[in-house]
């Protein structure tokens, strides 16, 4: 039996992974809501960006407990392959150092509306309203090998970001950028919030405390504490 | 030295000169390896793919395989199709032997293991989070794969020129299964061992010019895909 919920959440619960004998992550529980804010912090191989490979269902754990509603969709418990078909339609995984397609800005930033089946017109629209309103228009038609870090970072947030998923995950998303692009970033992330979407991100950036948060999680050797904001 | 000079200059006005006997022995080598090199290119690459992208059991053998079939002389896949193919054998009923199609398939299996073991190593090679973030951002599996197939294009480009290179020049199978008849199964290679034999050396050399041409073009093509991919990745 299935119930229609509007709002977005997902709940993972005793998450479990492991590489060879090694446990990267341990019992580990975490949600996530509509238009939240969640930062993940951790040392180096804390399990970090494991933790949102799985929340992404790019990575299957070993073990895990997940329910996700999604924003027009049903809640239910789904199995793993269904799941995973879920996630990957409505989160969004950002690499810690973005991988950007051979192409243009314009291209990258169109592929996912590509996916959407959307007019050649209506993706032009979007992709220059998008680029607009994080003041990168000017790089709309540079091949993105010539980008610098901080701008390939900024090209595909907004990649991620006008595809519209439920939540969208950012590994170290600030790890390239000067200050002035992170002050962009951080408006950016608080637009989406506003618009509803989820946000988690890790980060080690001191500055990070510009943006106010829903969540603190603290992952340590693959075991997760939920820190008070 | 004298000779072999006469003979190129002789060989070049042959070519110049439209020879129909000559053109049409180039005609069928060009068919024959361009179609082949066509039916082979998609699977080697689908195949490719999965090899790299995913596992499952034996991969590493099937690996193996592939890359001992690249040692394979082509007069013994030359042979074994004429097995096949020949009246007594298994597929004799299809009347294959000594046509255009049998030397189609005998250079589809020379060509096969070479493309996928170098569009293997070109994806296998090729950066993960290419996949990951082509599925992330709502590609479908097939359509991931595409973009990945894109991202590395210009090293299965290479695989697929090392592949014609490798077939429009073989003489071992085309010759076994072939039959080397005129206006019909008669290749470059097979007419340049035929002309040789009969000590002919003008048409020999200027069907060896022909391929000797092919091959610096492809190598030029090569070096410049290869030059633009540099730029792309400094």
């Amino acid at each position: 039996m299935t119930s229609v919920i509007k709002k977005v959440s997902l709940n993972l619960k005793r998450v479990c992974f492991k590489r060879g004998t090694r446990t990267i992550l341990d019992n580990v529980e975490f949600s996530v809501s509509q238009g939240e804010l969640v930062l993940m912090t951790g040392q180096n191989g804390s399990g970090k960006s494991t933790l949102l490979k799985i929340t992404a269902g790019l990575l299957k754990p070993q073990q895990a407990q997940v329910s996700f509603v999604p924003h027009d969709g049903q809640q239910g418990s789904y199995s793993w392959p269904r799941l995973k078909k879920l996630l990957l339609r409505k989160v969004c995984y950002l690499h810690q150092h973005p991988y950007l397609f051979h192409g243009t800005v314009y291209d990258n930033v169109a592929y996912g509306l590509k996916r959407q089946k959307m007019s050649k017109q209506e993706i032009e629209q979007r992709v220059v309203q998008a680029l607009q309103e994080y003041s990168l228009e000017s790089l709309i038609h540079r091949d993105c090998y010539e980008l610098s870090g901080g701008e390939k970072q900024r090209v595909a947030i907004v990649r991620s970001w006008i595809t519209r998923p439920d939540i969208i995950l950012l590994d170290e998303p600030f790890s390239n950028m000067d200050k002035e692009s992170r002050k962009k970033s951080y408006a950016l992330i608080k637009q989406m919030c506003q618009q509803d979407i989820a946000i988690v991100l890790t980060s080690h950036d001191p500055l990070i405390g510009e943006l106010s948060f829903d969540q603190h999680v603290h992952l340590y050797q693959g075991k997760m504490t939920h820190k008070l904001v | 030295m004298n000779d072999l000079t006469d003979a190129s200059i002789q060989a070049l006005q042959l070519l110049l000169s439209g020879d129909a006997e000559v053109w049409n022995i180039i005609s069928v080598s060009f068919t024959v390896s361009l179609k082949a090199i066509l039916i082979a290119t998609v699977p080697a690459i689908a195949v490719s793919f999965v090899l790299a992208y995913y596992a499952f059991p034996g991969r590493r053998f099937v690996i193996t395989l592939f890359n001992t079939a690249l040692a394979i002389p082509a007069v013994v896949v030359g042979l074994t199709l004429y097995l096949l193919l020949s009246r007594s054998g298994p597929f004799g009923d299809l009347h294959l032997l000594f046509t255009q199609e049998a030397m189609i398939i005998g250079q589809i299996i020379l060509a096969f293991p070479l493309l996928v073991a170098m569009s293997h190593a070109s994806l296998q090679s090729s950066d993960q989070r290419a996949w990951e973030t082509a599925i992330t951002l709502g590609a479908s599996a097939f359509m991931a794969a595409v973009t990945v197939i894109r991202e590395v294009r210009f090293g299965l480009m290479a695989a697929v020129i090392a592949a014609f290179g490798r077939i429009i020049a073989e003489v071992g199978s085309s010759m076994m299964v072939g039959g080397n008849i005129f206006n019909h199964t008669r290749n470059i290679p097979t007419a340049i061992a035929l002309e040789t034999s009969k000590g002919s050396f003008v048409e020999g050399i200027a069907l060896g010019m022909v391929l000797l041409t092919l091959a610096l073009l492809l190598n030029f093509f090569l070096t410049a895909i290869q030059g633009k991919a540099e730029v792309i990745h400094q």
